[in-house]
């Protein structure tokens, strides 16, 4: 099949629903952190610790639910940590976001080394049992069977409504948008970035759970800078939760079309269709217009 | 004054005891004996001129890649590309060097150091220009670079350039080639230990007097202090940030000197082995200082070596982590000594 028609296929936009899913929970966790006023540049950090995590509990447990639950369960122990730098101590949180990328790719990769006597690639292990009678649905069965895939679909009004509807979406946007104010109608400020902080690592950690269990195996790379595209979709869906599903329906959109390119494309060099995603991720962020305006206190310690 | 200096020194010298304690603790976690990992380190490295000579030859990138991601951490500039830049300049440095092999060294040396900072430079100037118009973070962009930067090169190398059947470019011509340590010093034989060391060394200290004692230096740390008041101040902060980034991302292809003209020859994929990154944890136990980022690379350097004489009791992958471990300890013990300091002056 050449590559146009594969584009407009059926399978492609499955294809494409599918992979949207951690590129929203990614972007969502960031942005969750960031309305809190939080910078989180460790969403990448965060994917493959519960990449890792899930693909070793799985396996310890024999079951990948509760491969899930003690991955989530790493996830927010990691951000209560992250919390601690951020909100506690009040550190640089840019640099606080890189220390934690490291230590989190790098113990993904130690314990791999000293668990799996391997040095690239976890046992593989059995993935997610699909939803029931949803799974069976013909042609989208491998869409509407996924927990997480449908969760995530999910999430983009459930965190608009959070966001913009409740109590809590106000208080939590208050702590990004004008920290001292906010404290000034009795806002525990301190509270809500920790609720961000949370929320942000039990959404980036089910987003790197989502890819491994898409996989069976967890990988050394595999998160291979999602966790990063992810904020930039963010930045360009101006951290509102319906743009930011456009911006990742659009990466989505792109990494469905490299992995077309390497089956319909097989003469064009796999490095140039490999960088694909890196690249148009660059360009788009050139080429958006306008200037990005984060929320007003983003990034800035309180 | 000096003060401050004491205290800067003992708050880094903490930091680096909280790391060895927890690195203890992650050994005693998988039923090793800390004190015994950590004495087969000092006895294989430091215990021999071979050991120091291989610890001096890993500092030395470390050194010139630390000080051009410093340059840029003292204008807020958080350049997490370097990985990506030193790649892109090496790989050019290397092609253009054995290009010119032929000609005379004085003419043929400068132009490749030339070429590969140049084109690290522009590599730099992409991020820079970026913030500057749209606003859009330097992380994001100088990681997304850096995937973009590792897959052309790999591409222009095994399409093209590389020496069939490896990842490499071709060898330079010998008289590029720096002389070793070993050449004068007898104790470091067998070591890659290069004259690369030395040109580090006086870039550290020509670095220090650039930030700290001249207006360029003091203009980027102001930009890194408060870039709103430095442009009311009339700093051209604009410009400015993007002329750090260039010199910091181009610096960081220097650290390539030290493998293709001082080690190997030419290039090879992955020669770079996290340089990048590791020189980002470098800077930071340094305070961004030139000077002590001597120091600093030092210890890494005696870390990276010296992971690799104790992997058969315990991974070498064990070093991320300690890295890891020191930039998070690092930030932490410089707030803590903040928040004592404004406390006694209450």
């Amino acid at each position: 099949m050449d590559l146009f028609s594969s584009i407009f296929s059926f399978a492609f936009l499955a294809q494409t629903l599918r992979l949207f899913t951690p590129y929203y929970l990614g972007a969502s966790a960031a942005n969750f952190s960031e309305r809190s006023g939080i910078v989180n540049i460790a969403i990448e950090g965060f994917m493959i610790s519960a990449a890792f995590c899930f693909a070793l509990f799985s396996l310890l447990f024999g079951n990948p639910f509760a491969g899930l639950f003690f991955s989530l369960l790493t996830g927010i122990i990691l951000s209560l940590l992250f919390a601690l730098f951020t909100i506690k101590l009040k550190v640089n949180q840019i640099i606080a976001g890189v220390g934690f990328n490291l230590l989190m790719a790098g113990a993904s990769k130690f314990l791999i080394v000293l668990i799996f006597k391997s040095s690239s690639n976890t046992s593989r292990f059995e993935s997610f049992y699909q939803i029931p009678l949803l799974k069976d649905i013909p042609l989208v069965g491998n869409i509407t069977g996924d927990y997480i895939i449908l969760f995530s679909f999910a999430l983009v009004f459930i965190a608009n409504h959070i966001l913009f509807k409740t109590k809590f979406g106000l208080r939590l946007r208050s702590a990004g948008e004008n920290p001292a104010a906010g404290e000034s109608l009795g806002v525990n400020v301190r509270l809500y970035k920790l609720y961000g902080v949370i929320i942000c690592g039990f959404l980036a950690s089910l987003g790197g759970i989502w890819l491994a269990s898409n996989q069976n195996t967890y990988s050394d790379g595999m998160i291979a800078g999602r966790g990063f595209i992810a904020i930039a979709a963010m930045i360009i869906g101006k951290w509102k939760p319906l743009n930011i599903f456009f911006a990742c329906i659009m990466f989505a959109f792109f990494e469905a079309l490299e992995i077309s390119m390497q089956v319909s494309m097989p003469d064009f060099p796999t490095q140039l269709i490999q960088m694909l995603p890196y690249l148009i991720t660059i360009l788009v962020l050139i080429g958006f217009i306008g200037k990005t305006k984060p929320p007003a206190a983003d990034g800035v310690s309180y | 004054m000096n003060r401050r200096i004491a205290i800067n020194i003992i708050s880094v010298l903490i930091s680096v005891l909280v790391t060895f304690l927890l690195t203890s603790v992650l050994i005693i976690l998988i039923g090793k004996n800390p004190f015994n990992i950590f004495g087969m380190m000092f006895s294989e490295v430091l215990g021999n001129g071979y050991g120091i000579g291989q610890t001096l030859f890993k500092a030395t990138p470390l050194i010139i890649c630390g000080i051009g991601i410093a340059l840029c951490f003292h204008a807020s500039l958080f350049n997490i590309g370097a990985e990506g830049q030193l790649n892109a300049g090496a790989f050019v440095m290397s092609l253009v060097a054995w290009k010119l092999g032929t000609l005379p060294v004085f003419i043929a040396m400068p132009v490749s150091l030339l070429a590969g900072f140049m084109v690290s430079s522009i590599v730099g100037y992409i991020p820079a220009i970026i913030k500057i118009k749209k606003g859009v973070s330097e992380v994001i962009t100088t990681i997304m670079l850096n995937f973009v930067i590792l897959a052309l090169i790999n591409y222009f190398l095994i399409e093209f350039l590389a020496v069939k059947s490896t990842v490499r470019t071709e060898k330079i011509n010998d008289s590029l080639m720096l002389p070793k340590l070993a050449d004068y010093f007898n104790t470091f034989q067998g070591s890659s230990v290069n004259i690369s060391v030395v040109f580090a060394l006086a870039l550290a200290v020509f670095f220090y007097f650039i930030i700290y004692k001249t207006k360029f230096g003091y203009q980027i740390r102001a930009i890194g202090f408060n870039e709103t008041a430095s442009k009311y101040l009339g700093i051209k902060t604009n410009l400015l940030i993007i002329l750090t980034f260039m010199i910091g991302a181009g610096l960081t292809s220097l650290a390539g000197m030290n493998f293709i003209m001082g080690y190997k020859g030419y290039y090879e994929l992955g020669f770079s082995n996290n340089i990048g990154f590791t020189a980002i944890a470098v800077a930071l136990l340094a305070k961004n200082n030139p000077l002590g980022i001597i120091l600093s690379a030092l210890l890494f350097g005696f870390l990276d070596f010296g992971g690799l004489a104790v992997n058969t009791e315990i991974p070498k992958e064990i070093m991320l982590v300690v890295q890891a471990i020191v930039i998070l300890s690092i930030i932490s013990v410089n707030k803590l000594t903040e928040k004592y300091l404004k406390k006694e002056k209450k």
